[in-house]
């Protein structure tokens, strides 16, 4: 044990603890970023899939399947998706 | 590595129980002190017995001293429990290290050795105060009772203070709830007194007693009534979760609840129970947990599911939780249930000016009852958030109940490594230590902190990363 851990409680009294999202805002801000997230991961799916049974031989249907479309779609729906989720789980009560 | 180094210091520092101390001390100890003067106060209000040993300790000996010792059975030390001294005319010498030392395994008697924080010189007088706990303490006499009769305990001790000294004056004063104790054993007084004890009200006087040996004992029983339930918790498994993310800390409590009182005679009757439904009765029906000011969304549930009969009262001045059993509690009859509430980060995490955080929540939180609460196994579990490390502790429950502390690792929800959680077991707790402090530090690294979100984020770019390489997969037929 460590008694002097008691004057360190006492010496951050004026520092206490606050998220970056109070308990507040943490549904609204783990639901805009979800949706968002899963709206844009939609996007990169139909830019990026290839339809099976192509309705015509015409090359202006082709979606497009740069890289370049993973790095602007699919990063900032991964960054939406991975702070939406942890939010979310707090705005249900799940504190993680 | 460093964690385990803390802890092995911090570990070092605890007190533990017999079977973890040293055998150091020759029996009996030897004759270097005599008690001047010794006051023996029993109080038997509540469903535990708290002793306090109030003591004028004088140096016989020619050397300076600093251990006292005091004697306790093998049966009472597997109950004893919140072990305390002071000094009692200096409150700021702070407490004494006391701790349970193994004399001799085959004897009856063990020894509590008290350290004073400064050798007492020959002939040199001080005045301690000694107190303890001792649970499971009374035995219900008639051990069975119909459903409205009032319930009776009894208690057996000593009249003469055990001690491994010689006593020159003593009295042993023991305090009741109620005024009527129809039986105790009676002693021949001396002086003016004929008999002893003297009763006044509910309390009653062995002595003041002339000197007596060391170990000396005179074995004295009372029979009391105690219409009160006799509440016995088995064990008590108490979580502290703290969230950064949610900026949260939930507490959850499950607790294995034992009424302790005389057993019913016949069945249960719902009709005698609606019956004489009165006030005094050794009936548990309802438990009241003040909770820290700002406490919320609590729940209450046993193994069946929610249990509907509570009420939660939350304002600015206090957050009460008011729960009944699911069932009335007679002598004998087991309740184990769980509930749990959330607190704001803020009213119990702060920010140190090293960049760590230093948490600071109470060790025990049971129900305030007039007859009180005893706990005989406790687990206080404190989960820290997933990456946290340098964990040290501090509490202000005596060191002589806590039985073990570990650092281990807790995996939940959207964990990958798991959380780093703190574990301390303590037994023999009563109530009266209830909102004493438990202060753990740590330290939370920023890449510790984004690891959740960062398993997220790669998890969902593997999986763009996947259909771009499906998307670029030409499964269609070459003209």
């Amino acid at each position: 044990m460590d008694s002097s851990l008691h004057e360190v409680w006492q010496a951050a009294s004026s520092q206490p603890f606050l998220p970056a999202v109070g308990k507040n805002s943490q549904f609204a801000v783990g639901f805009t970023l979800l949706v968002g997230g899963l709206l844009l991961s939609a996007i990169f799916a139909i830019r990026t899939l290839r339809p099976i049974n192509p309705p015509s031989a015409s090359t202006d249907d082709e979606p497009e399947r740069s890289f370049a479309n993973l790095a602007v779609i699919g990063v900032p729906a991964a960054l939406a998706l991975g702070f939406g989720v942890v939010y979310m789980f707090c705005a249900v009560g799940v504190y993680v | 590595m460093r964690t385990s180094a803390v802890f092995a210091a911090a570990l070092s520092l605890v007190s533990f129980a017999a079977a973890n101390s040293p055998v150091s001390q020759t029996y009996p100890p030897p004759q270097v002190w005599k008690n001047a003067n010794l006051v023996h106060i029993i109080s038997a209000e509540k469903n535990y017995v708290k002793e306090n040993i109030n003591v004028l300790i004088e140096n016989i000996a020619k050397q300076p001293q600093d251990e006292y010792f005091l004697p306790f059975t093998t049966d009472q030390l597997a109950r004893l429990g919140g072990v305390e001294v002071k000094d009692r005319k200096d409150a700021k010498a702070g407490p004494f290290v006391a701790e349970i030392v193994e004399v001799d395994p085959k004897r009856n008697t063990q020894y509590l050795r008290i350290q004073l924080p400064t050798p007492l010189k020959p002939g040199a007088q001080q005045t301690i105060g000694i107190s303890y706990y001792l649970l499971d303490a009374y035995k219900p006499l008639p051990a069975t009772i119909n459903i409205e009769d009032p319930q009776f305990l009894s208690y057996s001790f000593s009249a003469y203070c055990p001690s491994a000294y010689t006593t020159s004056k003593q009295k042993t004063e023991v305090k009741f709830a109620f005024s009527n104790i129809p039986d105790y054993t009676r002693l021949p007084g001396s002086g003016d007194v004929a008999e002893f004890p003297v009763k006044q009200g509910a309390k009653l006087t062995y002595g003041p007693f002339d000197e007596k040996a060391a170990g000396a004992v005179e074995p004295v029983q009372v029979r009391f009534e105690f219409n009160r339930p006799v509440n016995h918790v088995a064990d008590l498994e108490r979580d502290v979760e703290v969230s950064h993310w949610g900026g949260n800390v939930a507490f959850e409590e499950r607790y294995t609840w034992i009424q302790g009182g005389a057993n019913l005679t016949n069945h249960f009757s719902r009709v005698k129970y609606q019956h004489f439904r009165l006030p005094t009765w050794h009936i548990l029906r309802e438990m009241r947990f003040p909770l820290r000011v700002g406490s919320s969304d609590p729940y209450y549930t046993d193994v069946i599911g929610n249990i509907s009969t509570s009420h939660f009262r939350s304002n600015k001045r206090e957050a009460l939780l008011e729960i009944k059993p699911r069932y009335p509690l007679f002598g004998g009859w087991k309740f184990p249930f769980t509930i749990g509430w959330n607190s704001d980060a803020q009213n119990f995490l702060r920010k140190t000016a090293t960049g760590g955080y230093v948490l600071n929540v109470p060790f025990l939180e049971g129900p305030r009852q007039a007859e009180g609460v005893e706990y005989e196994h406790v687990q206080v579990r404190v989960i820290l958030p997933e990456g946290a490390e340098n964990v040290k502790y501090t509490t202000t429950i005596p060191s002589s109940s806590i039985v073990s502390a570990k650092v281990v690792i807790h995996k939940t929800f959207l964990d990958s490594v798991g959380r780093t959680s703190l574990v301390i077991k303590a037994r023999n707790l009563v109530d009266d230590f209830r909102d004493r402090e438990l202060v753990v530090s740590y330290d939370y690294p920023l890449t510790a902190s984004l690891r959740k979100p960062i398993v997220v984020i790669a998890s969902s770019m593997a999986f763009f990363a996947g259909i771009w390489l499906l998307g670029n997969l030409n499964l269609q037929f070459s003209k």
